[in-house]
């Protein structure tokens, strides 16, 4: 598969769904995880068109502002 | 924030020469980390140099984060002598890049691009393998911080 594919087959989706749980010992997905990547939010990324992971991050920047300009309300 | 979708029409529209490059790039293929600009890297022929400076023309382009004293002119002039430009523009904050670290210039990155479509037109983007080698060439703090997703990404998309 590719990663700009678009969305996953159900097979693909569930083999990745186990490498992401049970990653081999010393693979890259591993080392991701031991570092801190939650790759889950990668996997459902996977899961989208390449426009859908557009449309999705832009919300959350979007939501995030919203947040941050709540905040500063708050703050006054 | 940028409105990605209209910047790159703008950009597809005038038939401008560039690949989708750093984080951005990673998102389409599959990255979960958010960025609020695009970077894309330009070809630096005079025509199309003249297609990105007459693109852009409508959009505001200045200089991020630079004080409004600061003299800037986006013509082709100003990018034939300059490489790499960092812009706000009236659709967001917009990366031009003549040149990029562990990359080198448009026809380098160009040639193992992919094409994907994207709002419903194809639209060029950088390999995953050459993001990865951007960023390790960077070797930013944010740039390392992002490997190893990527470098997992890749392993989880590696043909069977």
């Amino acid at each position: 598969m590719s990663s700009v594919a678009g969305k996953l087959t159900a097979a693909e989706q569930k083999r990745l769904y186990e490498l992401v749980l049970n990653p081999p010992l010393g693979s890259k997905v591993e080392a991701a995880k031991n570092y801190g990547v939650d790759l889950t939010l990668t996997l459902r990324s996977l899961t989208l068109t390449p426009t859908e992971r557009s449309q999705e991050m832009e919300s959350a920047l979007l939501l995030m502002e919203e947040i941050q300009k709540a905040a500063l309300r708050i703050d006054r | 924030m940028t409105n990605f979708k209209a910047a790159l029409e703008i950009l597809r529209n005038a038939e401008v020469n560039f690949v989708v490059v750093g984080a951005y790039a990673g998102v389409l293929h599959g990255s979960s980390q958010l960025t609020r600009d695009l970077d894309i890297c330009y070809e630096r022929t005079s025509q199309n140099i003249k297609r990105l400076v007459t693109a852009l023309a409508s959009c505001n382009p200045r200089l991020r984060g630079a004080p409004s004293s600061v003299p800037f002119l986006f013509d082709e002039r100003t990018v034939s002598h300059g490489m790499n430009f960092t812009l706000e523009t009236d659709f967001g904050d917009l990366d031009l890049l003549g040149e990029l670290s562990g990359l080198g210039q448009f026809p380098d990155v160009a040639r193992d691009a992919i094409s994907i479509e994207l709002f419903g037109q194809p639209c060029r983007v950088a390999s995953l393998d050459a993001i990865i080698r951007s960023k390790r060439a960077a070797g930013r703090a944010k740039d390392l911080n992002a490997l190893p997703e990527l470098e997992a990404l890749k392993e989880m998309t590696r043909k069977k």
